[in-house]
């Protein structure tokens, strides 16, 4: 296959799952900060739920390498 | 924990309430009150003092706070009527000298804070403030035009000059976040008519610290500029002075904060017991272990007439009992991670000694490089010798230290000494795979600690939950069952292990899935499912190990490929610091949420009262595990 379709389809894989990740930990972090000046003992609880979205991106980012492994590029 | 009541005789009452107030480990319950047994109460000259001791305590409390004395809470004394009224004497002269203190360097504090704020405008206009003081003519206003209504200034500014003449002049300076500073010079007969446009248009004149009001501004200015110089002089010998009386004083109030705060506890105690006509009751929870030690205690201290007894198990509820994280001193520090989520509910697993083997090694499959592990090692050692016993900087070096050695342990695994810098300067080779070139066996194993991990979490489960929900333990039991039949027919199908297997794998699924949905519900195929992504979710350990090492490698590549070696090596260096920086936040983070999220999910079951015994507080505190009740 084309390197250049297996480079573009690998970042067009990590960048949407970032861009994905990146909008849910904003949403998440901004009412996370909000409920933390009021209940500092929540953080824990704060730290899960900005961490959860983050899923997105390892996976982005494990696809993106097996695309390009699997596809010879590597 | 155990339940225990103290009875004794109401003559003896004081005397056990303080031996349990000095053992300090017995948290006080309710005692129960019925028929001929009371609710003790204080007496209207306990309930005054009460008062009166509240107020002494808050005065003393606020000149620590003013005189930045608060320090260390030492050991309280026994304190007579005498000491009180001696501490109360002592609080209000303290409160009254840190008040003074404190309130002339707020004045300070703002005078410096005005002046530095005009000091450019007001050396700007001296000049022309002089000219006009010579002038029998002329008059000067200065005043502050709002950054909002700066574009209307021009205009003002020609309305006036048309109106006035050629004697009318106007200096200008731009303050700090815009607003605007202005000079006005005019005719002595027009001052009235500018000062009641002024007012009209709500345009402040420059303020001017208290002492320099109604002073003219040629006089003003110059002292203002002088006393520049003079207030850090000022400022320096207020510090000192409050030093000098924190040091004469801050012992005193220290130990009278220890024994006020003590009264107080002892009286809120009182409340919580119950009398008859002649006898007391106490009742509390403190750590099995203490049982024995405390009863001697008492029985040592309060005399033979006063009983110790342990109440039955079954006359309390496991709800009712505070819940105390008691580890070894190793694990110790792992508690403050556990102390990021609500208390665990009694009964239930103390996750801690799990936390304190996995959490460092989770981080040092992450970072994995011996250079950055022992870079961690020598950060944690500096830090660890320079913090406070107790702090939260203490207790992160002391977490860092196990999480640098296993650092250091998977970079001999991985062959890493700063990136590929080991292989490419000295040679070293990997043990089990390289990380910047072997991503599967990475993966392998990351998911592979992720089966161990969450299996590990569904057994605590089925432990936890055997004897409240057994069919809950039950379908726990099984999930951990069947990921491990997932993972050995995915292995067979892949031929790592033998492909016979496989049936057998398969077939167990089938048979294990219907005692889940019998146990669990029609929502265990769907958890099933979920615990399998938990398991997946182990897969960033390979994720963010393979960026660490691939930024630590792009760093090395820069000595050569950017100019000259000297600058090269800069930014190799400077591109390791970074690497290190985020190699430090980011294992940490994932390791916590992998712990939070995919462990303690499958068992953690919050919901516990924390353990807060009566006794004499005392900063550090010492942990429960260690107190010698003896």
């Amino acid at each position: 296959m084309n390197m250049m379709w297996i480079v573009i389809s690998a970042a067009a894989v990590l960048s949407v799952a970032a861009l994905a990740t990146a909008w849910a930990q904003s949403k998440i972090g901004t009412a996370g900060a909000a409920a933390l000046a009021e209940k500092p003992e929540l953080a824990g609880t704060i730290i899960v739920l900005v961490a959860i979205p983050e899923t997105m991106v390892i996976l982005g980012f494990i696809v993106a390498v097996l695309i390009i492994l699997r596809a010879g590029g590597g | 924990m155990a339940k225990v009541r103290v009875l004794g005789p109401k003559d003896r009452f004081d005397a056990a309430l303080t031996a349990v107030q000095d053992f300090g480990q017995l948290e006080l319950a309710e005692a129960p009150v019925h028929a001929g047994i009371e609710r003790a109460q204080l007496t209207p000259r306990t309930q005054r003092r009460r008062a009166q001791l509240a107020r002494v305590l808050a005065d003393v409390e606020d000149s620590l706070r003013l005189l930045s004395a608060n320090g260390s809470r030492p050991a309280a004394p026994h304190a007579s009527v005498g000491d009180f009224a001696h501490w109360a004497r002592l609080a209000r002269r303290a409160s009254r000298d840190a008040q003074r203190l404190r309130t002339r360097e707020a004045a300070l504090g703002e005078e410096r804070a005005l002046i530095t704020r005009y000091r450019d405008f007001l050396s700007a206009v001296l000049p022309a403030v002089r000219k006009v003081a010579g002038s029998p003519r002329l008059t000067s206003h200065a005043v502050v035009v709002p950054r909002e209504a700066r574009p209307t200034v021009d205009a003002l500014a020609g309305a006036l000059r048309d109106q006035l003449g050629a004697e009318f002049t106007m200096t200008t300076h731009e303050l700090a976040g815009g607003d605007l500073a202005i000079l006005l010079v005019l005719p002595r007969e027009f001052s009235d008519k500018l000062d009641a446009r002024l007012a009209e248009a709500r345009v402040p004149e420059v303020p001017l610290p208290a002492a320099y009001r109604g002073m003219p501004l040629e006089a003003a200015v110059p002292k203002m500029l002088a006393r520049l110089v003079e207030i850090p002089a000022e400022l320096e010998a207020c510090a000192a002075e409050r030093r000098a009386v924190a040091g004469r004083r801050g012992p005193d109030l220290r130990r009278a904060r220890s024994a006020i705060e003590d009264w107080l506890a002892a009286a809120r105690a009182e409340e919580q017991t119950a009398t008859t006509r002649h006898a007391f009751t106490i009742e509390g929870w403190l750590p099995q272990r203490s049982v024995e030690a405390f009863t001697r205690r008492i029985t040592a201290t309060v005399g033979p007439a006063v009983l110790v007894e342990t109440v039955a198990r079954e006359d309390w509820g496991e709800d009712d009992a505070p819940v105390v994280l008691s580890n070894p001193r190793l694990f110790r520090p792992f508690e403050k991670l556990i102390a990021l989520l609500p208390l665990p509910r009694y009964g239930t697993i103390d996750p801690t000694p799990f936390v304190a083997v996995f959490f460092p090694l989770i981080f040092g499959m992450m970072l994995g490089d011996v250079g950055y592990g022992l870079l961690l090692a020598g950060l944690a050692l500096v830090v660890h010798a320079r913090a406070k016993p107790g702090s939260l900087l203490r207790t992160a070096a002391e977490i860092a230290g196990p999480c640098a050695a296993f650092a250091v342990i998977f970079g001999v695994l991985y062959g890493e000494y700063f990136g590929d810098l080991g292989v490419r300067l000295l040679g070293v080779h990997p043990i089990i795979f390289d990380r910047e070139k072997a991503v599967f066996a990475a993966l392998a194993a990351a998911v592979g600690l992720g089966v161990v991990h969450v299996v590990l979490g569904l057994v605590l489960g089925a432990i936890t939950s055997f004897r409240r929900e057994p069919k809950h333990a039950l379908g726990s039991g099984v999930s951990a069952v069947m990921v491990l039949l997932v993972v050995a027919a995915l292995l067979a199908a892949f031929k790592v292990l033998p492909d016979r297997l496989f049936t057998p794998a398969v077939i167990a699924l089938l048979v294990a899935f219907p005692v889940l949905v019998f146990a669990e519900g029609m929502i265990a195929p769907i958890e099933l499912l979920a615990t399998l992504g938990n398991v997946l979710s182990y897969a960033r350990i390979m994720a963010i190990g393979t960026a660490s090492v691939m930024l630590a490698v792009v760093a090395n590549q820069m000595v050569g490929a950017i100019g000259s070696t000297v600058v090269g090596l800069i930014f190799a260096l400077l591109f390791h610091l970074v690497n290190f920086a985020i190699g430090l936040f980011s294992p940490a983070i994932h390791a916590l949420r992998l712990h939070y999220v995919e462990f303690f999910g499958k068992f953690y079951s919050p919901g516990g009262r924390p353990y807060q015994p009566f006794g004499h507080r005392v900063e550090p505190p010492v942990p429960v595990s260690t107190r010698k009740p003896s």
